[in-house]
């Protein structure tokens, strides 16, 4: 892809978020333009409300696309996706062991953490099935069996978080049915001040790894002969994206769709194979989907929130539906 | 340039080895166009791997430029042998100049830009095995014996003094092989490589080889 042509599909899309974002804080159940400007109420919604509410769209919509089109790549499979290959549903599971099994054993403390527990919990639940993947993954060299393996580990954990949640508390299991269906509405100035530096390093981490993930989309054999360590590689990748997918699950909830999609639609949109341009579409569309989602969650109803999860899935489906059947197949 | 002594080659799986082929001695210096021939299942393709630094050997030694090929980084044995080899790369958006243009990954910087001089060759490659016309097309579009092409061209823009070649015969028309021996006898000669070509094509590559490693049942091999 000329360079030229990368900044004008850049600076397209950016313009395209800054109208969704602009959108996005304007639209809610109250008129802004109905308050006066600068009086505490109006300063209430958009400071503390809409604003962290945006941000949390924008960075986890960009982190998921981002985690999915590492993964794509490692793998060599557009199948691949945080949630696919049961990261999220690792992390869920963590996240249902601390808010209903820790909650109810009520260790003395516990209360404190708070979020900061969550966060630990899905980070560590995101690592340890991305850890798994990994071991596999060494041991197997078809990317088939990991993709099955994933979507196996995926059920079982499902199952276990099954399993808590028949036996956990009707309030607690309400909490947690309601983290699952994913909210971007519950962060607060403070909790981006945690998520942002971490999202920070991620992204950092992933540009610089942006020459040996061009050479992988070979296949192992000649990214090796081409000077890549793979094991490395290997190991970036599954620490950017359990990280990433661990802090954005606690805090959003499992988001299902962007992950896997927004990197499939990327490609086809803009069809080039190069990581520094593709990581930047997948940011850029990916808070691009999740803002816009969002603004559609406003739209249908600004009495309840509707869950951000259906939103994103109903609405880009269809989108990558009609994109994979309008081009060349083989092309994602 | 390549200095094989008592070599065992082979997989190791968890604590067990499983060798293929052992006691292999062989030396060959730049300009050299060596066949490599055997059975199906003797060793080729492993002991091609072990040659490139992907498989490790099991016993004995490989010396590149007189030093032990354990001693090399990836990255520096990236710059001294490339592979072509039969398995299908395709998909992602992959064109056929981003994967010729993926030959200069040892040299580039972080990001993977390339410079006025990178391209210089990229084209120079491709024109070498005239598939230029082809640069904008995706893998996906091509023929087997096309892709073929490509890859060569991608070992080309790696500017290694080893060429090592799996069966690159294998898809080609008749003609196609001829030229593709024609190519790799000129690069031997004029840019002083060795190159290194394992083919099931005996009678054909008899007329282009200067040396010939022929590895046989019980761990015997002859040096032509």
């Amino acid at each position: 892809m000329k360079n030229s042509k990368f900044i004008s599909y850049s600076i397209l899309l950016l313009i395209i978020l800054s109208l969704l974002v602009v959108s996005d804080l304007c639209i809610g159940s109250v008129n802004l333009f109905s308050l006066e400007r600068g009086s505490e109420l109006f300063d209430t919604i958009l400071y503390t409300i809409r604003l962290p509410k945006v941000i949390t769209c924008l960075l986890s919509g960009s982190a998921l696309a981002l985690c999915g089109l590492l993964m794509q790549s490692l793998f060599r499979n557009p199948l691949a996706g945080p949630y696919v290959l049961g990261v999220s549903s690792g992390a869920s599971l963590f996240v249902a062991i601390a808010t209903m099994v820790l909650t109810s054993i009520n260790i003395s403390g516990l209360y404190f953490f708070g979020k900061s527990m969550i966060t630990l919990f899905s980070i560590s639940g995101a690592f340890l099935v991305t850890f798994i993947i990994l071991m596999i993954s060494k041991k197997n060299k078809s990317n088939v069996t990991i993709l099955l393996v994933g979507i196996m580990l995926s059920q079982i954990l499902g199952a276990l978080q099954g399993v808590i949640e028949f036996m956990s508390s009707s309030n607690s299991l309400k909490t947690f049915v309601l983290w699952g269906m994913g909210s971007v509405s519950t962060t607060t100035l403070s909790d981006l001040g945690f998520i942002f530096p971490v999202y920070l390093m991620a992204v950092i981490g992933s540009f610089l790894i942006v020459k040996p993930l061009n050479a992988i989309l070979l296949n192992d054999n000649y990214a090796t002969n081409l000077g890549i360590n793979i094991s490395t590689l290997r190991i970036k990748v599954i620490i950017i994206t359990a990280i990433l997918v661990g802090v954005i699950t606690a805090f959003c909830g499992p988001i299902a769709f962007v992950g896997i999609s927004v990197p499939i639609a990327s490609r086809l949109l803009f069809k080039t194979s190069h990581h520094l341009h593709q990581i930047v579409f997948c940011l850029l569309l990916g808070a691009c989907v999740v803002v816009f989602a969002d603004v559609i969650c406003q739209l249908v109803s600004s009495q309840f929130m509707l869950p951000i999860n259906t939103v994103t899935t109903l609405i880009g489906s269809p989108v990558v539906m009609y994109l994979l059947f309008k081009s060349k197949l083989n092309m994602v | 340039m390549i200095d094989i002594q008592n070599l065992e080659i082979g997989y190791k799986i968890k604590r067990k080895t499983n060798s293929v082929f052992t006691g292999l001695n062989a030396k060959f210096e730049v300009g050299a166009l060596v066949g490599l021939i055997g059975d199906n299942g003797i060793g080729k393709s492993t002991l091609l791997k072990t040659l490139t630094g992907y498989l490790a050997p099991l016993n004995g030694t490989i010396l590149i430029q007189t030093k032990n090929i354990n001693s090399f980084s990836f990255q520096d044995l990236a710059t001294l042998i490339s592979i072509v080899t039969t398995e299908k790369i395709g998909g992602f958006n992959l064109t056929v100049y981003d994967v010729v243009a993926l030959g200069r990954t040892p040299y580039l910087s972080l990001f993977g830009k390339l410079t006025v001089n990178d391209e210089t060759i990229i084209e120079n490659s491709l024109t070498s095995l005239s598939i230029s016309h082809l640069k904008d097309k995706l893998m996906d579009e091509l023929s087997d014996g096309q892709r073929q092409k490509v890859m060569i061209a991608k070992s080309l823009a790696q500017q290694t003094s080893i060429i090592i070649l799996d069966e690159p015969t294998a898809f080609l028309d008749y003609t196609s092989k001829h030229k593709l021996f024609e190519d790799l006898k000129n690069l031997c000669l004029n840019e002083k490589k060795l190159i290194i070509v394992s083919s099931h094509d005996i009678d054909l590559m008899q007329k282009y080889i200067t040396n010939s490693l022929h590895l046989k049942e019980n761990n015997y091999f002859e040096l032509g």
